[in-house]
């Protein structure tokens, strides 16, 4: 599974089912699984076999022996009392990925769980039951527990099948978990041994919320790469600091990719470069490959671990079926976040200098004494005050996506009786990580509007003066969708033009109308 | 519905935070007759082309021709903040905080331009205004919003749009007052300062219903000691425990000294207390300060800094950092309450623990918490980025500190309430008589709470039940924290 199947069933609900390979591997590890919930497996000394949340208790309460007729009571109860989650409900879409994904880790067969859990989950995304999923209160180890076991509230059901606690979206009403899925014609199950763990343990809300991150990243490179060839040109910029040769000393692949783009992006202009006397720019131009490369490398990386997560069992205890010892549960810490933690803060740095080095070349752009004699304040339809609250727009998202640089994955807090004495906070770090993500687009969206700003004032003044001017290729796809978008040159009023341009970035029309002048940008995420 | 009387001088963060949920604003008739006669004086000393010369001066270019054009263009040439629109509640906010500056009369304008601020408050007329993009100094983007809906000049509305905004005219100097100031920061920092400090005193009747179930040492809470230290905060804490817990056969004198989490509540608590002391203070003087530019005064115009929204963004920061501490500490007490080897009570307070998790995951939603806040704490104020052609080259990123500031105050509303959640479940065995020695649950003498902390108990359990055998965690958790954000605990004990 790669990150863009992720976004097709999250978002283009594509539709999903479980293959027969797995199908039989998930059943060979639950056929272990329920021997050793009825007391068929022996240890080394001959006693009733202990499997960790199969017939013991869970975290601290591993100690404690679970009589055989209580084992399925502890399934269910361990998703009731772990619905732990508060605040306002995570988004369909991160809902929708976390229970592909944990389809994809049970799918591994080695959860021990029946096929029927894959089933339903599978049923649920194709009949668009969305699970009620409250955003705050995980710690992302042993997994994201609440999140998922609110998820379990709408796929299982208690022995008692008037019990109906889970809540649930379908076509848009909330309605119970009983309700919504009569309605699409599906069994809530009654979970057996360790399917209630099985259910929760890992980090699937950190991991779909970080996956739909990073796809979003990528298409994000490439409008900040858009953005920054127009206020490349609109700036008159030296293009020298992009040449391949200059690259290939310090071969940072995300630097290559950066330079390659702009070079391409602003192929045929004949702005760059016209500039008598002028030897090199500022670093907001100028470093733009090792800054937006360096995003770039930290988004694959990130893109990296997120995708070996996708594909990933993450429970405790392991069912190793094929193992020879007579004990095939292995307990691990499979579930723990920190891998996803640390991706998804990774890449919240990187969208944080992204969005950073984009308001300098708004605030150069919008800067009369640095703009190669653009109006101050781009000040293009006289009387008015021009890009100057864009600039100072974009300075307090920047400042707002810096309050959120600390880390989350670095902090931790001891839960569990200290059992769970290290945790990941990787749920945290992927939802800030998103934040940061909103507020970078708009970021861009400014610095669009601004460099549009500037060459439209470098076209009306080539054109009074009776002079030839090109705008790079992809360039000039570019500003023939920021002009699309605003129907001209804007409503005149900064927030709407900022929402209008803000749109073609966030649904891919800009990156796409340009790939179909350029060809394809470098990819971020390689499959 | 109570109503609000502006004056420019009296106005509080309890009335900032009444406006916010609905109470209607009048202004006072002398701060009317003190706008006028101030108006005059801009009449007569002010610069009519104020709005031109500021043209000149950060763009080095011409303002547009027509009044009404120039007026107009300054507006809406502001109008560029982004993201989601400002709740109703933070909206009203910042509509009283400006209609109070300007009311100070100190700004030379005249009072049809509060009387317009107020009459939309009144008729529930609410601008869409943009939450992000403020940099919290100078020309706000967040006002330009209030004053273009204000102003007649269109843009859009939360509200049905059924009552119709006349054309209201303006001069140059009007204008730049509707927008010329740190307003938002004032307003959310107002809020988070009324719902901070109802949060530190539901988080004092939640610890002191932790003392009775943990058995705590009730020294701590000693007067002279409280006194010894003279940080006032932990006098003040001190005493409101030791109201909550009098009476109590749990919480006494020589019981085994306590952790910290217990033994320094008073400090930690207190700490806060005195720093929030300090950020209403700070958060009051700026309600009723003249947070705009130019001053006008009897004997003269003064153009000064006063729209840098650093004295509250300061202020605002300090906050997120004390609730934060309230929280941590907090949670160190959930962490112990639901350790059986700790608290001598079942693990995670749950009779027949194994087949049922009982409390386990609360305490895990606590933590995740509390993480969640100490991010959200990271100072705003420390951050600037130069603006408008290095003429705003430092900006006090106010209201970046005041958004984190409100959510950190959510976040642990719902840390507060999960303490109180497994308070009331750890006194329930302390009630009946129970404990676990050497792994059993067993009969021991029942004791009784402190009266304060049993109506504590009492008000949990109005909301929630007592926790036999595992059910869903979420509704107690939502009830709860509804609860307490609702007041009903922060108006428990002593004043």
């Amino acid at each position: 599974m790669t990150l863009a199947d992720v976004a097709a069933v999250a978002r283009g609900g594509v539709s999903v089912r479980l293959g027969e390979g797995a199908r039989s591997r998930m059943q060979r590890s639950h056929a272990w699984v329920a021997a050793a919930a009825e007391g068929a497996l022996r240890d080394e000394h001959g006693q009733e076999l202990q499997v960790y949340g199969v017939n013991t208790g869970y975290g601290s309460l591993a100690r404690v022996r679970i009589d055989q007729d209580r084992i399925c009571e502890l399934s269910w109860n361990l998703v009731r009392s772990h619905a732990a989650g508060v605040g306002p409900p995570m988004p369909g879409d991160a809902v929708r990925a976390m229970m592909l994904l944990r389809a994809s880790a049970l799918s591994r067969g080695s959860s021990g769980c029946r096929p029927a859990l894959v089933d339903t989950l599978c049923g649920m995304l194709d009949a668009g039951v969305l699970p009620e999923v409250p955003s705050r209160g995980s710690c992302g180890s042993s997994g994201d527990l609440a999140p998922l076991a609110h998820l379990g509230l709408v796929l299982f059901r208690g022995p008692d099948p008037e019990e109906d606690v889970g809540v649930a979206w379908l076509d848009g009403e909330r309605m119970s978990a009983r309700q919504a899925m009569a309605r699409v014609g599906l069994e809530r199950l009654v979970p057996g041994p360790k399917e209630g763990l099985a259910m929760t343990n890992g980090a699937q809300l950190s991991c779909a919320v970080t996956a739909l991150m990073l796809v979003d990243a990528e298409a994000l490179v490439h409008a900040a790469e858009i953005a920054a060839a127009a206020s490349w040109e609109a700036l008159r910029g030296v293009t020298r600091a992009l040449h391949p040769d200059v690259h290939r000393l310090r071969p940072y692949p995300g630097a290559i990719a950066v330079a390659g783009d702009l070079r391409k992006l602003m192929e045929g202009s004949s702005l760059n470069d016209s500039v008598p006397g002028k030897v090199q720019d500022a670093y907001s131009l100028r470093c733009t490959p090792q800054v937006l490369g360096a995003c770039r490398d930290a988004l694959t990386y990130a893109g990296r671990q997120v995708s070996i997560e996708l594909n990933a069992v993450t429970d405790n205890p392991i069912i190793l079926v094929d193992d020879p010892d007579e004990n095939k549960a292995f307990s691990a810490g499979m579930f723990h976040g920190e891998p996803v933690g640390f991706a998804a803060d990774h890449a919240k740095l990187a969208l944080i200098e992204l969005s950073a080095l984009s308001e300098r070349r708004i605030y150069r752009l919008t800067t009369g004494a640095l703009s190669s004699r653009l109006p101050p304040l781009l000040v293009t339809d006289e009387g008015s005050l021009g890009r100057m609250m864009h600039q100072a727009a974009a300075a307090a998202l920047v400042a707002a996506n810096r309050q959120m640089a600390a880390p989350s994955s670095a902090d931790t807090i001891p839960t569990c009786e200290d059992q769970e004495d290290h945790v990941a906070m990787s749920t945290t770090a992927a939802r800030r990580s998103v934040d940061v993500l909103r507020n970078a687009q708009q970021v861009v969206a400014i610095e669009l509007l601004c460099a549009a700003s500037g060459l439209w004032c470098r076209q009306d003044r080539a054109a009074a003066e009776g002079r030839e001017l090109t705008l790079g290729a992809g360039t000039a796809a570019a500003l023939r969708a920021v002009e699309e978008a605003l129907s001209g040159r804007g409503t005149g009023v900064p927030s709407e033009d900022i929402q209008r341009v803000q749109a073609i970035v966030d649904d891919g029309s800009l990156v796409a109308a340009v790939e179909a002048a350029t060809g394809p940008l470098a990819r971020v995420h390689h499959d | 519905m109570t109503e609000v009387v502006l004056d420019g001088q009296s106005l509080s963060t309890a009335q900032v935070a009444a406006v916010a949920d609905g109470a209607s604003v009048r202004l006072a008739p002398e701060a009317a007759e003190r706008m006028r006669a101030n108006a005059a004086v801009w009449a007569r000393d002010g610069d009519p082309h104020l709005l031109r010369s500021k043209w000149s001066w950060l763009i080095g270019g011409d303002a547009p021709e027509s009044h009404q054009a120039l007026v107009t263009r300054f507006v809406v040439d502001h109008c560029a903040g982004v993201g989601e629109p400002l709740p109703v509640p933070q909206l009203r906010a910042l509509m009283v905080v400006r209609a109070n500056v300007l009311a100070a009369g100190m700004s030379g304008v005249r009072p049809v331009l509060v009387e317009r601020l107020l009459w939309m408050l009144r008729e529930g007329v609410h601008p869409v205004v943009p939450s992000h993009g403020a940099v919290g100094a100078a020309g706000s983007a967040a006002l330009a919003h209030v004053a273009r809906v204000a102003l007649g000049l269109g843009g859009a509305r939360l509200d049905q749009e059924s009552v119709i905004v006349e054309p209201l005219v303006v001069n140059e100097k009007e204008a730049l007052s509707l927008i010329n100031g740190s307003s938002l920061t004032t307003a959310l920092g107002a809020l988070a300062v009324e719902r901070g400090q109802a949060l530190l005193r539901s988080a004092e009747a939640a610890c002191a219903l932790s003392m009775e179930v943990i058995r705590a040492d009730r020294r701590c809470l000693d007067a002279r000691a409280a006194a010894a230290r003279r940080h006032p905060g932990i006098g003040y804490v001190a005493g409101r425990l030791r109201a909550f817990t009098e009476g109590s056969e749990l919480v006494l004198e020589g019981n085994e000294p306590d952790a910290f989490c217990v033994r320094c509540a008073p400090t930690v608590l207190g700490a806060a207390h005195d720093a929030l002391a300090w950020v209403t203070r700070t958060v009051e003087q700026e309600l009723n300060a003249a947070g705009d530019n130019p001053l006008v005064f009897d004997d003269g115009i003064v153009e000064a800094g006063h729209f840098h929204g650093a004295p509250v963004a300061l202020a605002v920061d300090t906050l997120k950092a004390a609730l934060v501490q309230v929280g941590s500490i907090a949670e160190r007490r959930v962490f112990r309450l639901t350790y059986g080897q700790l608290s001598g009570l079942p693990s995670f307070l749950v009779p027949g623990t194994g087949a049922n998790s009982g409390l386990m995951l609360a305490q895990y939603t606590a933590a995740s918490l509390v993480a969640e806040a100490r991010g959200r704490a990271v100072p705003g104020s420390v951050d600037s980025i130069p603006t408008v052609q290095h003429h705003e080259d430092h900006v006090s990123m106010g209201p970046v500190a005041a958004r984190t500031a409100l959510e950190v105050v959510d976040l642990l509303a719902d840390v507060v309430a999960i303490e109180l959640l497994a308070g009331a479940q750890g006194l329930d065995f302390r009630l009946a008589g129970e404990a676990v020695v050497d792994g059993e649950l067993v009969p021991v003498a029942s004791k009784q709470a402190g009266s304060g902390s049993k109506a504590v108990y009492d008000e949990v359990r109005r909301h929630v039940e007592r926790w036999l055998d595992d059910r869903v965690l979420h509704p107690d958790l939502a009830a709860l924290g509804a609860a307490v954000r609702a007041g009903r605990f922060a108006s428990l004990g002593p004043a």
